[in-house]
């Protein structure tokens, strides 16, 4: 029981990071897609602007990592 | 790195004004700034004023304007032609071409109007030509009576065919008959066919349904039917003719006077842009100041071509770069061989301040490693140095192709390195077949040495871009700033040895001491930065977190290969086996450049620079002739 427990808070850990990042990147794609179509030269700093939540989803990672290592 | 600029000031008599600035304009090293004029002497001296030109430098730029105006018309009417500016220099021969340029204009704007208008029949006739030809089978079985009135109509669809017949039946008591074909070019046309009595009342009604009628040109309009495709295309081919003896005239005109007029525009364009940037100009009463930028090292050599061409009258000064003119001095990047291919990465953030640091050699030293320490495969090392050097072998230096290469091949060099480290080849095929062990870590499965690994990596990253803050605020005479870059830089410092001493308890390491030096530097860092100053700390520490994406990424990537190599070998089948595995670690390839890219961008974009660079520069932007 205790292992299901710990595999789902690590499930947890990853899966709403995962979910969050997901809506972040749709809103800032769709716009970064609105954007290029006007201004094509723009192309770089949005690939790095849809790149910047998935900081959530790796410290996500980290976490779940960090519960099945730790505990 | 950022190329060293000087503030010179360029003083002269107003008679050597324009002789100066085309000098200027030829050398294309200088960028004329009238504000700082504006902005140092305008206020204390009021013998200093805007130039204006005279009555005969007036007239001469209104001549100018003019006869440049006239010959681009001339050109946009004249056909290209190869071999299209002529060597000729056209100061010495100007009232020549004045008086040229206007009947050639004449002569050209007729030749083009009838042009025009040939062309347009020629269309019509085409159209005409097309229109006839699908009907005549339809005259073919029609009988030949001299008493039958045809009319061409041209219909939308075959329901408007309807609608229209049954509409003319009605309108004419049955006294017509309606066929239709499509023609080559697809639409659907009608023939009518109807006595004379009746036709009035049928153009009546064709107009009022909006019906276009087909109307030939009235010398063939009389023809006999047979005759009509034949005068038609007759008709056509001399207007075809026609056309083409106009155009030939053109082309003459064009091939004969093309180039000269060619090489005056560009003549009159930079004279143009000459009296332009007499407005960067200011003068006193006998004479001209001009200041603005240039690059150090060219301010010798200027003076001397200033002096060479003047001789001593025109000056040269170099003026000492204010605080205040920092924000104002335009930027250059150059780097060298190296660093220069990383400009691609530079060059997608707005350009440094002059007072702050090139990006460039600090991606160009950092952006491989991270990319290696991600991606860290020999295979895939290897593949992406084939496609490296192709790239920078295949496309001429300084193209964007070439640049890419360059990067990838440095990438793929730490990739490389890396992947001997971590004893990997294609995943854990090196282990497999080759033997290969991991030297430093086994990355599939020592999670957490490499999280601490890649927060070392992030803690160096973040300590040296605020080192570079604290010395850019110090360069800019700022030291309340660089002092809270400091204070910040050791308030980091102490957390993070908190951190490790909270983690791995060593007797050296006391946590407590070091959360109290923490508490101290607080009130410091709120006494430069204000109540913020607590959260930029906390900031701070999620930005060395961040790094720890280089362990999470490559941590993905290894485990994607080793899936790929897992499901080759469960297929039971070599060939097969190849198949999967092989296409599995294309996409992880795809995934490795890609991920390792964006992500070590991202770091340097948004960790890094964010603790040191100031952006928002101004471009170098030196006068330069359009027209060698």
């Amino acid at each position: 029981m205790e292992k299901a427990l710990i595999a789902f808070a690590a499930a947890l850990a990853i899966g709403l990071p995962a979910i969050a990042t997901a809506w972040a990147q749709s809103r800032i794609g769709a716009a970064g897609a609105g954007t290029l179509a006007e201004r094509p030269e723009l192309t770089g700093i949005i690939i790095i602007l849809v790149a910047i939540p998935e900081t959530m989803v790796i410290l996500g990672f980290v976490v779940a990592a960090m519960i099945l290592l730790m505990l | 790195m950022i190329i060293r600029m000087a503030k010179v000031e360029i003083v002269g008599p107003k008679q050597d004004l324009l002789t100066t600035l085309d000098l200027l304009h030829n050398r294309g090293i200088f960028q004329p700034d009238p504000q700082l004029l504006e902005r140092v002497e305008l206020a204390d001296d009021d013998r200093l004023q805007a130039l204006v030109l005279d009555e005969h430098d007036l007239r001469e730029r209104s001549f100018f304007q003019d006869l440049y105006d006239r010959v681009a018309a001339l050109l946009e009417l004249l056909p290209e032609t190869i071999d299209d500016i002529s060597p000729l220099q056209p100061l010495p021969v100007m009232d020549l071409i004045d008086e040229l340029v206007d009947q050639h204009l004449a002569k050209v704007r007729e030749l083009s109007r009838i042009l025009t208008d040939c062309r347009k029949e020629v269309d019509d006739l085409q159209r005409d030509l097309i229109f006839w030809q699908a009907l005549e089978p339809l005259l073919a079985d029609l009988p030949q009576d001299s008493n039958l009135e045809l009319l061409g109509i041209t219909i939308r669809d075959g329901q408007q065919l309807q609608a229209l017949e049954e509409l003319l039946q009605e309108r004419t008591q049955g006294r017509c008959h309606i066929s239709s074909a499509t023609t080559t070019d697809g639409s659907l046309i009608g023939l009518i066919a109807t006595d004379r009595q009746t036709a009035e009342s049928l153009h009546q009604a064709l107009n009022d349904e909006r019906v276009p009628e087909r109307s030939l040109p009235e010398e063939l309009a009389n023809l006999p039917l047979a005759q009509r495709i034949t005068a038609l295309h007759e008709h056509l081919k001399s207007k075809i003719t026609s056309c083409h003896k106009l155009e030939t005239q053109l082309l003459e005109i064009s091939r004969r006077w093309r180039p000269t007029y060619h090489r005056a525009l560009n003549w009159l364009e930079e004279r143009l842009t000459l009296y332009r940037a007499t407005a960067t100009a200011y003068t006193t009463r006998l004479c001209f100041i001009i200041q603005g930028w240039m690059e150090h090292a060219e301010v010798l050599r200027l003076r001397a071509d200033l002096n060479q061409a003047f001789a001593g009258r025109v000056v040269l000064e170099q003026q000492a770069i204010l605080e205040e003119d920092l924000d104002q001095v335009p930027v250059m990047l150059r780097n060298p061989g190296y660093f220069a291919p990383f400009e691609i990465f530079s060059r997608l953030l707005p350009l440094p301040k002059y007072s702050s640091y090139d990006p460039t050699p600090l991606i160009g030293l950092f952006f491989p490693v991270f990319f290696g320490m991600i991606l860290g495969d020999i295979g895939y090392g290897l593949i992406l140095l084939a496609v490296a050097i192709f790239l920078a072998k295949r496309f001429p230096p300084q193209q964007l192709p070439s640049d890419i290469g360059k990067v990838l091949g440095a990438a793929a060099l730490y990739t490389l390195l890396f992947g001997f480290l971590y004893g990997e080849f294609f995943g854990d095929l090196g282990e497999t077949w080759l033997g290969l062990h991991p030297i430093w870590f086994d990355r599939s499965k020592d999670i957490l040495p490499m999280t601490i690994f890649a927060l070392t990596v992030g803690v160096v990253h973040i300590i040296l871009g605020m080192t570079l803050g604290a010395l850019s605020d110090l360069r800019r005479h700022q030291p309340r700033q660089a002092l809270f870059k400091l204070a910040m830089l050791i308030a980091v410092l102490l957390l993070v040895f908190a951190v490790v001493g909270w983690f791995y308890p060593q007797s050296w390491l006391n946590t407590g001491p070091l959360l109290i030096g923490v508490g101290i530097l607080m009130p410091v860092l709120i006494a430069a930065e204000g109540l913020l100053a607590p959260l930029e700390l906390l900031k701070t520490m999620g930005n060395i977190i961040s790094y720890v994406r280089i362990m999470a990424i490559g941590f993905c990537s290894v485990l994607l290969a080793v899936v790929a190599n897992k499901l080759g070998g469960m297929t039971g089948d070599v060939m097969v086996g190849i198949l999967v595995a092989g296409l599995l670690h294309a996409f992880n390839l795809l995934l490795g450049v890609f991920a390792p890219t964006v992500h070590s961008l991202r770091l340097h974009y948004v960790e890094f620079f964010s603790k040191f660079l100031d952006l928002g520069g101004r471009r170098f932007e030196p006068w330069q002739k359009r027209h060698p």
